[in-house]
């Protein structure tokens, strides 16, 4: 079977920008294989700094890889496919637009009219429970709302891939909670894949299908664990805990917070 | 303490000055065809308002022609030029080499040019408008947060709807900044401009005053001036806040 997203042997070489001394050349990824089936839910997990931005935004068509291919619903990639949505850790909300506003913007860059992108958006708006926030500001909002209105705007085209930053990186431990589980049911209903990034061993275990965990320096794919434990998932059984020795130990000796 | 009677605290100083001003009269610092005390000079309002009145309109007419003129080329041009580096870099040594030159000294060419008239002030108060709204502009797109031109960049948004929607907006406040310092700047280029290249308005009417030596119409022309300048400061202040009502507690209450 053929990945819907796919990476042979992606490299990415930061040039260091010359001028200022610094002529840094910086190797983020070396040789990344991966595949990610449809509707399957992947998390890259890694330490800060192995990378895993890097590839989600290759794979999101906003930066070239310097080798290799990546390949998304079937075609190589050559900028932002329409098949794809990213969300950002920092959720990346116009402060000017209001949620609803936001949350067509997608559609909007589509040319699709100004009716159907309304009905749309309240969909979306309905599904992320986010209807009776529709006229607010970003600064009204709090940052799970901020977050979730995040998750909406990439929903809106109906994505067959869901690109995902540490989206919930910035928020507090219960807030992240709830927004994983919402995501989850949002997954189940819409069969959407998920490629999310997270350094945090235990959303990855709560969330993913699969797990690939990158090590550092440069960034390289160190493992391709399959979570086959059923949702939900509590850090509690032994089964979990297993699962977790093995991150641990494909982290590397510096490990990671859990 | 009540918003409005805290903003009333500004009223002081003047009123203070006015004082001091009576104090001085009073002690005979000056001979009063030189300092002409408070009374007489609001008495100037009541003896020539309809003369003053024609010349503050036809000053501030100009400034509106001008600074609109100059928003109208500069914020496109500030948008584009912060938003394509090939732009900044082909324009970026000019902009800082035409900006360094004043206004004023422009008005020996500007009355070559354009000879006396409206045209020769109008055109002054349209480049001491131009650069600080380019200027501001130009930051104010350089100040825009990554995420959002990738949020943008994701959607596949035309460049078109990028400058629209995001640039725009984002550049925003930073373009209120420019437009108060526009009108600022604008407003004193015509009250130069008018004491040499034109034949109405305050700058003209307060040089006329001193031929004929009505110094309380100077004192009435001056006091027009800075009330003017406040008016129209406060109302960019007023529109500005209309505008960008998005920005509310991202920054601090003054600004
Ligand atoms: N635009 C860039 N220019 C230069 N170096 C970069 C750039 N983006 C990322 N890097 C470098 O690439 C490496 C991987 O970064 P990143 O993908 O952000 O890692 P992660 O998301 O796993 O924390 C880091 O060493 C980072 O400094
Ligand atoms: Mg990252």
């Amino acid at each position: 079977m053929s990945g819907f997203i796919e990476c042979i042997g992606v490299g990415k070489t930061f040039e260091g920008k010359g001028g200022e001394g610094k002529t840094g050349r910086v190797e983020a990824l070396r040789g990344i294989n991966m595949r990610c089936a449809e509707g399957e839910f992947v998390c890259l997990l890694g330490r800060s700094g192995c990378g895993k931005s890097t590839l989600l935004q290759m794979i999101a068509g906003l930066e070239r890889p310097t080798a290799g291919q990546i390949v998304v619903a079937g075609r190589e990639l050559d900028g932002p496919s329409p098949s794809t949505s990213i969300v950002f850790q920092d959720h990346g909300l116009f402060p000017w637009m209001t949620v609803r506003a936001y949350v067509e913007f997608n559609l909007k860059a589509r040319g699709v009219a100004r009716v159907a992108r309304r009905t749309r958006a309240e969909e979306t708006l309905t599904m992320t429970s986010l209807s009776e926030f529709a006229g607010r500001y970003p600064h009204e909002l709090s940052g799970g709302m901020r977050q979730r209105v995040g998750i909406a705007r990439a929903l809106t085209t109906r994505p067959q891939a869901l690109l995902m930053d540490e989206p919930f990186g910035a928020l507090d431990a219960q807030t992240r909670g709830h927004l994983q589980s919402e995501l989850l049911s949002i997954w189940a209903v819409q069969r959407t894949t998920v490629l999310f990034v997270t350094h945090s061993i235990d959303e990855a275990m709560f969330l993913a299908d699969r797990i690939l965990v990158f090590t550092p320096r440069p960034g390289r794919l160190a493992a391709d664990v399959t979570v086959a434990l059923p949702r939900p998932r509590s850090p509690g059984t032994p089964a979990f805990a297993a699962v977790a020795d093995g991150l641990r130990a494909a982290l590397g000796s510096e490990g990671v917070a859990a | 303490m009540p918003r409005h009677a805290g903003r009333l605290l500004g009223l002081l100083p003047i009123l203070g000055l006015i004082g001091l001003w009576q104090i001085a009269v009073s002690a005979k610092l000056y001979p009063p065809v030189l300092l002409p005390s408070p009374a007489k000079v609001a008495g100037a309002f009541l003896q020539w308002g309809p003369m003053i009145s024609a010349n503050a309109g036809a000053s501030v007419l100009r400034v509106l022609i001008g600074v609109s003129l100059a928003f109208a080329v500069a914020v496109p041009a500030g948008l584009l030029i912060g938003r394509y580096r090939g732009l900044d870099r082909l324009t970026d040594w000019s902009i800082q080499a035409f900006r360094s030159v004043p206004p004023i000294s422009l008005i020996p060419l500007a009355m070559l040019f354009f000879g006396i008239g409206d045209t020769p002030a109008i055109v002054l108060i349209f480049v001491s408008a131009l650069w600080p709204l380019l200027l501001n502009t130009i930051f104010g797109v350089g100040g825009i947060e990554r995420t959002l031109l990738k949020v943008a960049a994701s959607a596949r948004a035309s460049e078109l709807l990028i400058l629209r929607d995001i640039i725009l907006p984002a550049a925003l406040p930073s373009i209120f900044t420019g437009l108060r310092l526009a009108i600022g700047g604008g407003w004193l280029t015509v009250v130069t401009a008018e004491m040499i290249a034109v034949k109405s308005g305050l700058g003209y009417m307060i040089l006329n005053a001193q031929m004929t030596f009505r110094t309380e119409l100077i004192f009435a022309g001056i006091v027009v001036i800075g009330a003017i300048g406040l008016l129209a400061d406060q109302s960019v202040r007023q529109l500005r806040a209309r505008a960008c009502r998005w920005q509310d507690g991202l920054t601090s209450s003054h600004g």
